[in-house]
């Protein structure tokens, strides 16, 4: 079994944000942490594996410290990454981001390809999709199960109406939500490995792909500005008792705000 | 005039809440005098359904074929790009559910085209057309354009508001989307419905939620009577769910649902960021908190320092009160 | 000067900070409420192999230096005190002596296990009348023939009630003062060896302290950890400025700890319509700790490359310990001022930085003893 993972780094949710003055760029502090739904399906590749042999690729888009995205993977336990760090590479959209991570896929070695259901920054969702279509491949989305015999995939995901039980011919991508899995914690071992590792990276000549055709350049959409989400003013506080307040609260969601 | 696309999405034999709302926003767009509206419907539905669509559009494609008769996202990213190409809208519109921003990218790769798939905003009648998109769980709005045509655009639920129907006689077409054999390869084996009569979280008006100050499962109870009066959805806390007195797909926050009601009541709920970043676009947001330090107090519009236990049955038999008051009056 | 990480030490850095994030924090306040040592979350850790952290790769260890050391000690007490303790002290002082002159014998039945967590180590040097002053040590070490007779009691004794081994420091002569100690290893089971009064603690609760008695305790001959008899003294020298280093990581790990409950309190605490970190005393404080941290951060770790280097450290790892542990003492105060009220509350966390801190005081060495040799080092004896 090949299994590709895709694999993002993120900000670190807890990390600060500014928006400088003109909105044109944000000031990120540095710390950085793998997108929470990609470690979903890093680890689901893992247990793959563990159940049915075969190998794990872990490609990550990204420069700076994505290199760790995939030190961390190596640590897991992964057999190969690659990291597509070119400048042309960057700050591409759904549609660049999967151009390029498809054509670092080799198809004909590939029988399923696993990635979050959306990155924790952009929270885009596009990717794990896109991927599927550059490859003719089909895709689940938002999986919490996954059961793979007879080069066939059950995978059981869970939508905003309840949970969806489909039978997918492999290769097919399948992208992860919270709830699959458990991600392990990586033995001492596995972080030497990971440290004394050397990072293989790719340009986008290696792919076959004109830097026109991704990143910011190839980008379908392209953001204009940053803003600061509208500031809330100060809570109101309703007084009195349980019963009272119960009743204040009531008259003020059916007659005041009318959201009732 | 330029085309607008809207796909609109049924469930049984209802159209969904997300897609009364393109349409309504593709009404007040044909007002402008400057779009024409098409409605595309994919797979099987009822006539009234088709009909209902059609009082709000110029035009209904009703888009049909055996490999449409279950949803895929490959069969209905085919379906709708194919036919896309035939009519080059400027727009393609859709609410953001699960099902649209599971085909929709797919079809953009389909079209070549741009994307915005989580729009809390969209000013139609610039040049370019540009929408807004929360990103970082909300802690940053960008403002995203698009050059090139079509632009897909997914908007979350309760960004737009619904209206009624503009009393259109849109001309419905059936269409056989002609989808070549193999080309979707995947069986749905088993569908598990959420119970009737619940509220669907992303799309509720209204959600009540619980975190810790619950202190038990059953407890939970109390919030779900009280969203049943007012028709809302019940959410919970990651630490409630951690703790699996709540499932997974109840989840309000950052690795849940991100939710964008009217009418957003937290109880015994703390205010954690990764909750608050779930949840802090809600219209209005009452928080019902035994601790008045409680973080939540600085995201709410309301407060109430009290007993949850006490407030919340206090509130829903006030309601009961009201509504049922008014339902008489209403001659219901 | 190179005053960075390497890219290495930075990932292991990253792995052990989740790995903790993920493994340890989320359980401490429970093992400091229920004061149990956590056997699960021992086992769960031992797995993963970082007990072999300071011993070689052919041993199945991981070989750190001593920098990669300290960046682990640090991030394990900042997520639990109580349990960095109980692993800090099989890492290193526990298995040490161990590992240096036992025998394959005693290597096979106590250092790889120890390694791998199913096996518990502790060192015992402090007794009921004696702590910083080791000369005035009584547990008294008898030879007779091929065996020695150990008697005596340790107090203080980290791990101690629910050690398999430990590396016990003991006189041949109580005349010869600090040039009559030697190290030996008695294993549970042992007859006459017993764990007597367990200790409650104001910090570091989880942790099993207490006391240990040997009681005409009969072991052979290649239980001396040593290659001399009585040259126990100076085979100690050989790990106390990594063990003074190792405080001051403790202590950093602590303070980021509380630093970090600081800041997020500050961030979201809004007092008369502002958050409270917008108030010059409070960016104050920040500013004051910061600094501190900083200034100790560098001192520990510099004291880590002197020892790796094979520089002489004794005074730098004696200046880091100190520094440390008063900035960190400094730090868990100001956060419980900061936090206000809520930092006198047990349900939240900086009330138990605040208890864990004091441990440092006595740990590694008192202060006052520090101060004194130093002042010697630095004057000369007169």
């Amino acid at each position: 079994m090949n299994i590709v993972v895709l694999a993002k780094q993120v900000p670190d949710p807890e990390a600060l944000i500014e928006i400088s003055r003109t909105g044109e760029k944000l000031d990120i502090e540095q710390k950085f942490t793998t997108s929470l739904f990609d470690e979903f399906a890093l680890e689901e590749a893992l247990r793959v594996r563990e159940r049915l042999g075969g190998k794990i690729k872990v490609i990550t888009l990204g420069t700076g410290r994505a290199v760790e995205v995939l030190r961390t993977a190596i640590a897991m336990g992964v057999d190969e990454v690659l990291l597509l760090e070119h400048e042309a590479f960057l700050n591409g959209d759904g549609y660049a981001t999967a151009l390029a991570l498809s054509r670092a896929i080799v198809k004909e070695a590939c029988d399923m390809v696993l990635c979050g259901k959306q990155a924790v920054d952009d929270d885009r969702g596009e990717v794990g999709p896109m991927v599927a279509q550059f490859l003719g491949m089909p895709h689940v989305g938002s999986i919490v199960k996954l059961d793979i015999a007879d080069n066939k995939a059950v995978a059981e995901s869970l939508g905003d109406e309840g949970r969806m039980v489909v039978e997918v011919p492999l290769p097919a991508v399948f992208t992860a939500h919270k709830g699959l899995n458990e991600p392990r914690v990586p033995l001492v071992t596995g972080v030497m490995k990971a440290m004394r590792a050397q990072i293989p990276r790719a340009t986008p000549e290696d792919l076959g792909l004109k830097p026109g055709e991704i990143g910011l350049a190839g980008s379908k959409v392209r953001i204009r500005r940053y803003l600061a989400p509208k500031k809330r003013s100060q809570v109101r506080l309703i007084d009195g008792d349980a019963q009272a307040a119960a009743i204040e609260a009531v008259r003020i969601l059916m007659d005041v705000e009318r959201v009732i | 005039m330029e085309a607008v696309l809207i796909f609109v999405e049924t469930k049984g034999d209802e159209i969904k809440k997300a897609s009364l709302e393109v349409l309504s926003e593709g009404t007040r767009l044909a007002q402008t005098g400057r779009f024409a509206i098409e409605a595309a419907l994919l797979g099987p539905a009822a006539p009234d359904i088709v009909r209902t669509i059609a009082s709000y559009a110029d035009a209904v494609v009703h888009i049909v074929d055996p490999l449409l008769d279950t949803y895929t996202p490959e069969g209905y990213a085919l379906a709708l790009a194919d036919y896309a190409r035939t009519r080059s809208p400027r727009i393609i519109l859709a609410g953001a559910t699960q099902m649209a921003r599971d085909f929709l990218p797919r079809a953009a790769v389909l079209l070549a085209c741009g994307i915005a798939s989580d729009v809390t905003a969209a000013r139609w009648l610039e040049d370019p057309i540009t929408v807004v998109k929360p990103v970082y769980g909300g802690k940053v709005l960008t403002e995203v354009s698009c050059d090139g045509s079509p632009f897909i655009v997914l908007t979350r639920p309760n960004t737009f508001d619904i209206t009624s129907p503009a009393q259109k006689t849109g001309e419905v077409v059936e269409r056989r989307a002609d989808l070549p054999a193999g080309s979707v390869k995947k069986r749905l084996l088993k569908k598990e419905e959420k119970p009737k009569g619940k509220v669907e979280l992303a799309e509720a008006d209204a959600i009540v939620s619980g975190g810790r100050g619950l202190k038990a499962a059953e407890n939970f109870a109390i919030l779900e009577e009280l969203a049943g009066v007012i028709g809302g959805a019940v959410g919970a806390t990651r630490s409630v769910v951690d703790a699996k007195w709540r499932d997974q797909g109840d989840q309000v926050g950052k690795s849940g649902k991100t939710v964008s009601p009217k009418l957003y009541i937290a109880a015994g709920i703390s205010g954690a960021i990764h909750h608050i970043m779930g949840m802090d676009t809600s219209k209005t947001i009452l928080a019902i908190n035994k601790d008045p330090n409680a973080l939540i107090f600085n995201y709410a519009t309301y407060g109430i320092v009290g007993d949850l236990f006490e407030v919340i049955p206090a509130m829903t038999a006030e309601l009961k009160k009201r509504l049922g008051a008014s339902r008489e009056a209403s001659g219901r | 000067m190179e005053f960075a990480l390497t890219e290495e030490q930075e990932f292991f850095k990253k792995m052990i900070t989740e790995t903790v994030d993920r493994m340890v924090g989320p359980k401490a306040k429970g093992i400091d409420e229920t004061d149990e040592f956590p056997w699960e979350l021992w086992r769960e850790f031992g797995k993963l192999g970082y007990l072999g952290l300071r011993y070689p790769e052919d041993l199945g260890g991981m070989n750190a230096d001593p920098v990669t050391a300290m960046i682990f000690y640090e991030q394990i007490a900042r997520g639990s005190v109580g349990f960095a303790q109980s692993v800090i002290m099989n890492i290193l002082m526990g298995t040490y002596f161990i590992y240096r002159f036992g025998s394959d014998a005693i290597k096979a039945r106590c250092l790889y296990p120890a390694m791998r967590g199913e096996k518990i180590g502790t060192m015992c040097f402090t007794e009921d009348q004696s702590g910083s002053d080791l000369s005035a040590t009584r547990t008294m070490a008898v030879q007779e023939g091929d065996e020695w007779v150990l008697n005596g009691t340790k107090m203080w004794i980290t791990n101690g009630p629910i050690a398999d081994m430990a590396t016990v420091l003991a006189t041949t002569d109580p005349k010869l003062g600090a040039k009559g100690l030697n190290f030996f290893l008695v294993e549970k089971g042992t007859p006459g060896f017993s764990a007597g009064q367990v200790l409650d603690k104001l910090g570091c609760r989880g942790t099993v302290t207490g006391e240990l008695v040997f009681d005409n305790v009969r072991v052979p001959r290649e239980n001396l950890l040593g290659e001399e008899v009585n040259k126990g003294i100076d085979y100690l020298g050989e790990i106390l400025d990594e063990v003074r280093a190792m405080t001051g990581a403790m202590a950093l790990g602590i303070a980021q700890a509380a630093f970090d409950e600081g800041l997020e309190y500050a961030r979201k605490r809004v007092a008369f319509g502002k958050t409270i970190g917008s108030y010059q005393l409070i960016r104050a404080k920040f500013a004051e700790m910061a600094t501190e941290m900083e200034a100790s951060r560098l001192m520990v770790y510099y004291s880590a490359w002197r020892i790796k280097e094979k520089l002489s450290s004794r005074k730098e790892a004696a200046m880091a310990k100190m520094l440390a542990t008063e900035t960190c003492l400094k730090v868990v105060d100001e956060v419980t001022r900061i936090w206000g009220a809520n930092g006198f509350a047990r349900e939240y966390d900086p009330q138990r930085h605040f208890r864990d801190a004091r441990f440092l005081l006595y740990g590694g060495g008192t202060h006052e003893i520090i101060k004194d040799f130093l002042g010697r080092m630095i004057i000369g004896k007169s």
